[in-house]
């Protein structure tokens, strides 16, 4: 559902609530008629939270919709505005849309860091009060994908990266773009999704999975608004080989187990974003020792074409510069380490292990090139150094031990 | 683009070099916030299109290796250049000679000793040499180290061993054994969901800390267990026993563990910080020395800040010397045991004096602290404080921590190819107490006797009261005899009536506390009397009252109890500390 949609029917519907002699309006009941079938919508606001459901039983349904869009248009009537002017978004110009304060403070941010330069960044107050704004204005506790858009920021200004500075805020601005579109496109909706999180009556839907078997191969705490806010557990379906990330906000609960584990999911909700996509476990089995049967499985999935691995990930950066994140699981052909490690895949192409972070990890895997090991398959998240997509290893298996987790 | 990017990294604001909204085809009066999206925009878009079509440099790509910086000058003497592993250069592989080998094994770091068994262990393994005097030296020192810190090695070593030794060590690795595989069924059965109790948790604490010992030799499932309870992803475990399951992996060296402590080091704050950087001090993995440097630099809990600093200095990176020394110095309260711990891997002759100065503080945990302490450190000079200390101190455990101390700063000298130091052991050891008052007459000593055999028969029965009574009645006919007491004592102790059996141990400890100490049997049952009985009144919830307990037979010489016994009551001594300590902060 669009936030803006729900900002003015949350207005609309506090200036009728609010207490006059005439009496206040708590809930409103409307009769909404969609390709022929009628059904009654409830509006109302409970906690000062916006609650809408529709007769039968849906809270996003195009009932709720229509009741939405019906509300704003009302409240655009009641501000004088002309009434031909609530369905028209394309070539709206910023004056006239209603103001978002995240939207705002979103550009602010943006600004700020422009004006100061990357190199300063790191110790400028405005670019401090700027993001104490993002966070203020923005609902609460803050969303995860907010979080940890201004943990990479900071982690990304700290490195002086002032390339993947520019790509991070460029995703922040497609945001504040997103939260001002008057008529919502499913992809501004998917980008409201994955940084603002699922809220009621969205439109984008949840993807649900049933009687999966899957492996948590590697997990890591990253940093949101605070340092080690989340821990991320990558989890690959062993069937498909599609990989998906569960994010644990510190404090709260997620599927239990150690790393590794096998999960049989009875149900999980996979919400579209970027990769890897979220994934939310609902029924679950867990298994503390994998047997040796699925880590054949995995590496039979794994990939083994690289330039694919590339071109994944540079779509999955493109589509969300900000918060994309992908993660791979390799099986290289073969490999080299004289000195370095390099990954070559059957057509000669080659995957380098990115040494700026997880330094410990690429450390460790270097040890166990030394004593002799021959990964036959290698996971970790994908970053990209000088142009170069590399790999921060996370795990590898090899002929003689099927897991190790770096 | 060059342009551009120069502006972003710059500022657009004050641009000295090139005017972006020229670059950027804006008009000349457009606004930053217009101008900052133009900007961040094109590099973006450029930086995208460049991905995957550049390959790295061979230097930017080289093995990361990474060498600790220290802050203070290495040690150059023998021990000091003295590497654990590696076949180049100075190192304990390459050690042919036995004496030097046990000097090591006394003298060393963790590190060093545990190489030096490990080393001996190979030498043992050549059946031709047994005869040998200097293996038969050495087989007696195996036989008679009692060093926690080595446990599983220790064990190891002592299975290979010919003869009882040998047997005994190996009956109690099948012991060990079976436990585990109790504890693997355990786990399965609360991972399938049949069972909500956590099953290393319900283990009484010495069994906790016998499975955990040898961590390195569980199967998978059971390490993996470990780690979801380390990081708090088991469900169930409260804190404070996750705290407890982490300290007693002190001594735990399997690298398997070693992700899931990085991550409480990495997420977590304060004693659980503190807990996982002991544990990964002593672990040689390529992973840790960057995770502990980094929540070094960034953490400010000082309670954190000397745990790290300590676990660095086991990885040779002394950092967090000065700030050590620092707590020390301001004497600190609540990080004064921790910091003569953390002095124990960064401390050098330098801090002796420091160090010694704790030798007489007035709770015997500082001062045994500063007697192991000292013994790391090996400086000479202490020497005098030490035996000085021995001879001045009522409490038993103090005075073994001041030999053992004594021993290790011998055989470092002796390494260092320092003046050789011959510790007078008439001088400082236990002495005999005197014998007060007049012996018992020859009839009380034969009805003494009969007593006692009288009650052995009604122990042999069944007859606990009834032997119990004779026991007591034989204790009543001789002054100060211990023996009696004693088999009321091993009588409750072995029906696990731990709350019975404390009193006669108390006074069987006032009459004759040597020949306790000296039994490894009795000290053993002594021991584990005071530890269930803690345990068992911590689960009432009078920790006061475990604490009491605790504390008390932590005074005594508990050389010979076992290992795991030792650890467990000294973890527990820690764990109930820090809840005294948070009492009193929440009192204030």
């Amino acid at each position: 559902m669009s936030t803006r949609l729900r900002d003015i029917a949350v207005r609309h519907l506090r200036s009728l609530g609010a207490t006059s002699a005439e009496g206040a309006v708590r809930r409103l009941t409307m009769d909404i008629e969609v390709e022929g079938r009628v059904e009654m919508v409830t509006l109302g606001l409970r906690d000062d939270e916006l609650q809408c459901v529709s007769s039968d039983g849906r809270s996003d349904g195009a009932h709720v919709m229509a009741a939405l869009k019906f509300i704003a248009g009302r409240e655009r009537r009641d501000d004088s505005s002309p009434p031909n002017t609530v369905t028209s978004s394309a070539g709206q110009s910023r004056e006239q849309v209603p103001p978002n304060e995240l939207a705002d403070a979103l550009d602010d941010l943006l600004t700020a860091v422009t004006r100061v330069g990357v190199d300063k960044a790191q110790y400028a107050p405005s670019v401090d009060a700027a993001l104490e704004r993002v966070i203020r204005v923005a609902p609460q506790p803050t969303p995860s994908g907010l979080g940890r858009f201004i943990g990479r920021l900071q982690q990304e200004i700290r490195s002086g990266e002032h390339r993947r500075v520019a790509r991070i805020l460029d995703g922040a601005a497609r945001l504040a773009e997103a939260l001002r579109v008057n008529e919502p496109t499913p992809d501004s909706e998917q980008r409201l999704e994955a940084w603002l999180g699922t809220r009621a009556g969205s439109l984008a839907k949840a993807e649900l999975l049933y009687d999966r078997t899957m492996i948590e191969i590697g997990r890591e705490w990253l940093s949101g608004t605070e340092r080690a806010s989340v821990e991320r557990r990558y989890l690959i379906d062993i069937r498909s080989g599609s990989i998906y990330r569960e994010d644990r906000p510190r404090n709260a609960t997620a599927s239990l187990g150690p790393c590794p584990r096998q999960l049989r999911v009875g149900l999980a909700e996979v919400e579209a974003g970027p990769t890897p996509q979220r994934i939310r476990v609902l029924q679950y089995e867990v298994q503390p020792d994998v047997p040796q049967g699925s880590w054949d499985r995995v590496e039979q999935v794994a990939s083994r074409n690289f330039a694919k691995v590339t071109d994944g990930y540079r779509q999955s950066v493109r589509a969300h510069p900000s918060l994309s994140e992908p993660f791979a699981l390799i099986a290289p052909y073969r490999i080299e380490c004289n000195g370095i490690f390099k990954a070559f895949d059957a057509d000669g192409r080659q995957l380098l292990l990115n040494r700026s972070e997880r330094r410990g990890a690429v450390l460790a895997f270097y040890d166990l090139l030394a004593e002799g090991a021959q990964p036959s398959w290698v996971a970790g998240r994908l970053t990209d150094t000088g142009a170069t997509v590399c790999l921060s290893p996370f795990a590898l298996g090899t002929r003689d031990r099927a897991y190790t987790r770096l | 683009m060059d342009t551009l990017e120069l502006c972003l990294r710059e500022g657009i604001a004050s641009n000295d070099f090139a005017d972006p909204r020229e670059e950027l085809g804006c008009a000349a009066d457009a606004d930053d916030r217009e101008v900052a999206r133009a900007l961040v925009r094109l590099v973006a878009a450029s930086d995208l299109e460049q991905i995957g079509t550049q390959s790295i440099s061979p230097e930017a790509a080289q093995h990361p290796s990474v060498r600790p910086p220290t802050a203070v000058a290495a040690d150059p003497s023998f021990l000091g250049r003295l590497s654990a592993s590696g076949t180049d250069g100075l190192s304990v592989e390459c050690i042919e000679d036995l004496p030097t080998i046990l000097a090591v094994l006394r003298a060393g770091s963790w590190r060093q000793r545990r190489a030096a068994l490990e080393r001996l262990r190979e030498r043992l393994r050549d059946r031709r040499l047994l005869h040998n005097d200097a293996v038969r030296k050495a087989i007696q020192t195996i036989t008679e180290l009692r060093d926690v810190e080595l446990g599983q090695e220790l064990a190891q070593a002592r299975a290979e061993l010919p003869g009882a030794q040998g047997r005994q060590a190996r009956h109690e690795h099948d012991q060990w054994k079976r436990l585990a595989q109790r504890v693997e069924s355990a786990i399965q059965v609360f991972w399938d969901g049949q069972s909500n109790v956590e099953p290393i948790q319900r283990l009484p604490g010495d069994q906790r800390a016998l499975l955990l010992m040898r961590v390195s030799e569980l199967p998978d499932v059971v390490a993996h267990h470990i780690s979801a309870i380390i990081e708090g992803n088991d469900g169930w475990v409260p804190f404070d026993s996750r705290i407890g399951l982490i300290s007693s992996l002190r001594y735990a060296t399997d690298p398997r563990l070693v992700p899931a402590l990085i991550s409480v080091v990495e997420a977590e704050r304060g004693e659980l910080v503190a807990r996982a950087a002991r544990v990964l001090g002593g672990i040689d993995d390529a992973r840790i020395h960057p995770a502990l440097a980094e929540r070094f630099e960034r953490s400010f809990v000082n309670e954190e800040r000397v745990a790290l600093a300590g676990a660095l200095g086991m990885h040779g990176d002394c950092r967090g010397l000065g700030e050590v020394r620092g707590s020390l110095e301001e004497t600190q309260p609540q990080l004064l045991l921790q910091s003569l711990e953390a002095m124990e891997s960064l401390g050098s002759s330098e801090n002796t004096d420091l160090v010694v100065r704790f030798l007489g503080h007035s709770d015997a945990a500082i001062a045994i602290q500063a007697a192991r302490t000292a013994a790391r450190i090996g400086d000479g000079r202490a020497l005098d404080e030490l035996t000085e200390m021995h001879d001045s101190t009522p409490v038993p455990a103090l005075r073994a921590a001041i030999e053992d101390a004594l021993s290790a700063i011998a055989a470092r000298m002796e390494l260092r190819g320092e003046e050789a130091v011959t510790i007078d052991w008439s001088e400082v050891g236990n002495k005999p107490a005197l014998r007060k008052g007049a012996r018992d007459s020859l009839p009380i000593i034969v009805f003494g006797w009969r007593d006692y055999f009288m009650g052995r028969m009604w122990l042999l029965l069944g007859r606990t009261t009834w032997a119990n009574a004779r026991f007591e009645s034989a204790a009543a006919r001789r002054n100060d005899w211990a023996v009696p007491l004693i088999g009321i004592g091993m009588a409750f102790a072995r029906r696990e009536q731990y709350a019975l059996a404390l009193p006669a141990f108390r006074r069987a400890i006032e009459v004759d506390r040597p020949r306790i100490e000296r039994n490894p049997i009795l000290v053993r049952a002594m021991a584990k009397s005071f530890l269930h009985r803690a345990e068992q009144v911590e689960r009432e919830g009078r920790e006061d009252v475990a604490r009491g307990l605790v504390g008390e037979v932590l005074t005594l010489d508990l050389r010979r109890a076992p290992g795991t016994v030792r650890f467990e009551l000294k973890r527990k001594h820690d764990v109930l500390r820090r809840e005294e300590h948070d009492d009193v902060h929440s009192a204030a």
